[in-house]
């Protein structure tokens, strides 16, 4: 993998170099030689899921696509009538001020939301790494459980440990001695709003990175911190030696992952606060929905899912062209 | 390595902070599902449940068709889950298993149907399932979150597919196996919990959907969980006891199976590792 | 499918405007069935929330199979996300049959082609319609729905906490009223009002008592009034209101339900619909005897404050294949035998004047009543109900001035999006 630039001297240094990116684990195979086969096989196996993917997600982008280029109101949907309006709706959506504005709240929204998930996932996993077993099950538990928490509850729930009366957070806060926070409103403001958004997120994202974070760390061989120790590295060396070049593809397909899922998140932003207050916390995929289907301007709502996808992608462009050349590379 | 007794402690510190950080949310929502409403709004809030109360779950199960819709979303669920996992299967095998032309742009396909912003493409969705007279009905709903969840479930399933010793699978042939036989006696064992831990994503996924199933079910008999929380909590928005319940309620099958599977699924990930 | 798909694009291809898939052309199937054909149809009916008490329901049902050997079907809406799903399913080939749709958004709804026009049963039972209470259902010179009820929001207070608090009488200036709240906010440890920041129907009717509307034309178009003095003026009154409540300001009446809240007994006083009173009497039946009604008294006595006239209609589905069954439907719902029951049991306004003798002694109608006199209603044009739309500017409007913005700042803030929304088209 030509990514990796540390020049390291330990042992075992070729199984690291394979790890491969796309794995959600550090994973070491070998491309077998022997793997040739030709025929139609492969191409059966992949024929259910390209049919299925096709049909159904390839179908609606099609249809969302040709959405995008009508003049498509209540009326029109009523009556299963079909105006072409050329560019129309990209041109009012671009030429308005809004919808810049909202990518830039995405891409910032998305990049703290990443950011914060990934350093302090990887943190939560060493640590994991870290405890002795009963510690780190009590630890593990309380991971799955924000994990596994439906987004829809969830979202219920922040909103009554953030409510302004009686939510509990408050009242710590107050206690605490902050006393203006006592009947604080958290969803009257763009900033505390997304403050909630993202701590919501973060909370229910963090145990995905360390938990898987954590299991790869176990694929790690003992032989290479062996060998790196005495070497005399100390702990932080062995870490930058050893570690991270280890969990690096790891690392790198989680936070393609999460770019996509903070990207898209949708009920986390539209049940705490609907993208308010003002429309200030709409993100790309909220924006969307609103003028779409919240506003009844379905042609313009189409517009924005289409540019929205062509967002996305920008964005992750960095990462899929990686994994095309390193996926070549093993052919 | 010797260890300081504070090297010992911060990390035991650390990580009881950080359990009750993770904790503290999901055990609010029972704690206050199980309080009488006089101790949910009061000055001071009550750490723990002492009065236990079920007026709460009582209320949120009184809504109507209450049953239906949970009927109706373990079967959605369910049957979308499975679908996705044998489709899912297959793929995976292909792309960790064999090579051929076009495997990476494959691959690249199903990450890119991966990033598909589902809930902004639901009014395209809804014109056609219109449109093909399949409306207030669970297959569109059934193989649309199958769908959504296929991209993840592939390129996961993939890793464990690859992470079965392929020596296994060739000693298997060796010992007079087919290929499919090969496949079903040896790798498909070895690769249960690694179809659990997968399966763990599209079950959150497809029990949560809202935006699609609101949209295209109008009939209350075709309806799912989700509607009835949102709805439940518009109405009592206030009631914070009733909606807390009415959140247990709906995540408590979800944490169940996390916390069931959960345990066999890492120590599948950790065990299948140390052998490959 | 793929034929579908393929004709799409040939469609795309000649960039004609075309039906793509016809299906609601067939609304005269109705016409020659007769009521042998009848039995075994089922007829689907929306209501919303609130409007249609149980009793009413049971009786109408009853007669209405007994008559013509049909079952029929109510089913009860939310309000919250209403537009979307009547929209969506107006397209459909199975829509409800009969529909309620709010006064103020018959208009856009009949704009598009959805509702079938109601002209002959205009002649046939709808001769003595209350002209102002039709008004709304007329749509370019055609009759698309028929009006059911109207009604406008009162005072529903606490009678136990106003005599705790010392107060002899229910207040006949706007004056007089902040004076009782004040009264209770001293005396009792009650919240002397509950009015959340975004009750805006309350505010459309302050606007109203101040002789402003929320939009005026402008050349061609219609564009945001907000800005006007008079509408800065309701706004402060409606601030004055809210500060007797703590009630969340970036919420309506409907989240929570107002009448849950005050269901509780430690709410003075909130504003709402007559029906509200039996909400709240659902969650605590011991709130019965206290409840209690007045009119909502404006700036000196003897004239109470304008308030909205909320009403609705009752609307057939164009693409709803049982059209005379439909018609039938309505003749019984709207009999006067029926609309008079409607009448007392939800305390609602008759849409015939000869009926409004069902509200004598109905202490809710006989609040209402006074202020229906000055009631109005929000622009009864088709590009209104966009306006209406979630999130919807005036509320954003409503909080940004309680948060402490001033009124002309506020309306500056969202004039662009209530603009925009004005000149959306059909």
């Amino acid at each position: 993998m030509s990514v990796q630039t540390e020049g390291t001297d330990t042992a075992g240094q070729p199984a690291v170099r394979k790890a491969r990116v796309p794995a959600p684990r550090g994973e070491d195979r070998t491309p077998a030689p022997s793997a040739r086969r030709g025929g139609a096989a492969p191409y059966l196996l992949l024929l259910p899921a390209l049919l299925a993917t096709l049909v159904l997600l390839g179908w609606p982008l099609v249809k969302n696509g040709m959405l995008s280029f009508q003049n498509l109101n209540p009326r029109q949907l009523i009556q299963h009538l079909t105006e072409w309006n050329g560019v129309d709706n990209y041109q009012e959506v671009l030429t308005g001020s809004d919808f810049w504005h909202v990518v830039e709240r995405s891409v910032v929204f998305t990049a703290a939301n990443v950011v914060l998930i990934m350093v302090l996932g990887t943190l939560v996993g060493l640590l994991l790494a870290r405890l002795g077993r009963k510690m780190r099950l009590t630890l593990l538990l309380g991971l799955v459980l924000a994990w596994a928490m439906p987004v829809i509850a969830a979202t219920t729930v922040y909103q009554w440990l953030f409510a302004q009366r009686f939510g509990v957070v408050n009242w710590v806060l107050d206690k605490a001695g902050w006393h203006s926070m006592a009947d604080y409103n958290w969803f009257g403001s763009q900033f505390s709003t997304f403050s909630v958004i993202t701590l919501l997120i973060v909370w229910q994202s963090i145990p995905f990175v360390a938990i898987n974070l954590y299991a790869a760390t176990t694929t790690i061989p003992r032989e290479l911190y062996e060998a790196a120790s005495l070497d005399g590295a100390g702990a932080w060396k062995s870490f930058t030696s050893v570690t991270f070049p280890f969990l690096r593809p790891f690392l790198y397909a989680t936070t393609f992952l999460e770019v996509i899922w903070v990207f898209k998140a949708f009920p986390q932003i539209f049940a705490l606060n609907e993208g308010g207050p003002d429309h200030l916390t709409e993100t790309l995929p909220i924006y969307a929905f609103v003028e779409g289907v919240g506003n009844q301007h379905f042609g313009v709502g189409a517009a924005i899912s289409f540019l929205t996808i062509l967002v996305l992608l920008v964005i992750t462009s960095y990462y899929l062209r990686m994994v095309l050349k390193q996926e070549e590379d093993e052919l | 390595m010797k260890r300081s007794v504070f090297g010992r402690i911060w990390p035991n510190a650390t990580a009881l902070v950080l359990f009750v950080g993770f904790a503290f949310p999901v055990y609010w929502m029972f704690a206050t599902a199980f309080k009488p409403t006089g101790d949910i709004i009061s000055e001071n809030p009550v750490w723990v449940p002492t009065d236990v109360t079920f007026g709460h779950f009582t209320k949120a199960v009184h809504a109507d068709h209450f049953w239906t819709l949970v009927a109706n979303s373990v079967t959605v669920t369910v049957s979308a889950v499975l679908m996705s996992l044998v489709i899912a299967l297959f793929a995976a095998f292909a792309l960790a298993r064999l090579r051929f032309r076009g495997r990476r742009g494959f691959i690249v396909t199903f990450m890119l149907a991966q990033m598909a912003p589902w809930e902004v493409m639901v009014i395209a969705i809804y014109m056609l399932v219109r449109d093909n007279d399949m409306l207030d009905s669970l297959v569109p709903l059934t193989v649309f979150y199958a769908v959504m969840v296929l991209p993840l479930t592939i390129l996961t399933l993939r890793g464990y597919v690859a992470a079965v010793p392929k020596e296994l699978e060739e000693s298997a042939m060796v010992d007079g196996c087919t290929r499919t036989q090969a496949f079903v006696r040896v790798i498909f064992p070895l690769l249960a919990p690694g179809l659990m831990a997968t399966s763990l994503f599209g079950f959150i996924t497809a029990w949560n959907e809202f935006p699609l199933v609101l949209i295209l079910n109008k009939d209350i008999e075709k309806q799912t969980l989700p509607l009835w929380l949102s709805q439940f909590q518009t109405a009592f928005g206030d009631d914070w006891g009733a909606t807390m319940a009415a959140s247990s309620l709906f995540a408590l099958p979800i944490l169940i199976l996390f916390i069931f599977l959960q345990r066999k699924a890492v120590s599948g990930l950790t065990d299948g590792a140390v052998k490959g | 499918m793929k034929r579908k798909l393929a004709a799409a694009i040939v469609i795309a291809g000649m960039m004609v405007s075309v039906s793509a898939c016809g299906g609601n052309d067939d609304d005269n199937t109705g016409k020659n069935a007769g009521p042998d054909s009848w039995k075994g149809q089922t007829l689907t009916v929306w209501t919303m929330d609130g409007s249609a008490p149980e009793q009413w329901t049971k009786d109408v049902q009853a007669a209405f199979e007994k008559k013509t050997g049909a079952k029929l079907k109510f089913e009860t809406q939310k309000w919250d996300g209403i537009q979307q799903k009547i929209t969506t399913a107006l397209s459909e080939s199975n829509p409800p049959d009969v529909l309620e749709v709010g006064n103020t958004q018959t208009p856009a709804y009949a704009a598009t082609g959805g509702l079938a026009e109601l002209g002959d049963l205009k002649q046939q039972i709808g001769s003595d319609w209350t002209p102002s209470v039709s008004h709304s259902s007329v749509y370019d010179g055609k009759q698309y729905a028929a009006p059911w009820y109207f009604a406008n929001r009162v005072v529903i207070y606490n009678k136990k906490i106003w005599a705790k608090a010392g107060i002899k009488d229910t207040p006949k200036t706007r004056d007089e009223f902040f004076k009782d709240l004040d009264a209770i906010g001293k005396k009792t440890g009650a919240e002397p009002l509950y009015l959340p920041g975004q009750n805006w129907y309350f505010f459309d009717g302050l606007t109203i008592g101040q002789g402003a509307d929320l939009v005026k034309k402008q050349g061609d178009t219609y564009v945001s009034n907000l800005g006007d003095p008079k509408v800065s003026a309701a706004m402060e009154i409606y601030k004055k209101y809210a500060s007797y409540s703590k009630a969340p300001k970036d919420k309506d009446e409907a989240t929570p339900q107002q009448a849950q809240v005050f269901a509780k007994g430690k709410t003075g006083a909130f504003i709402g619909m007559g029906w509200e009173a039996g909400t709240a009497v659902q969650a605590n039946k011991s709130i019965e005897k206290d409840l209690g009604y007045f009119t909502i008294p404006g700036a000196t006595a003897g004239k109470p404050e304008g308030v909205f006239l909320g009403g609705s209609n009752l609307a057939v589905a164009q693409g709803s294949k049982k059209q005379a069954l439909a018609k039938e439907f309505l003749k019984i719902a709207l009999s006067d035998q029926y609309e008079g029951e409607l009448a007392k049991l939800n305390g609602v306004i008759p849409n015939k004047q000869s009926l409004e003798t069902n509200l004598k002694g109905n202490a809710v109608a006989e609040a209402a009543a006074p202020g229906a006199a000055a009631g109005g209603t929000t622009p009864l044009i088709p590009e209104w109900a966009a306006v209406e739309n979630t999130p919807n500017p005036i509320k954003s409007y409503m909080t940004a001035v309680l948060n402490g913005k001033s009124p002309a700042a506020a309306a500056k803030q969202v004039e662009g999006e209530i603009n925009k929304r004005l000149a959306q088209q059909n």
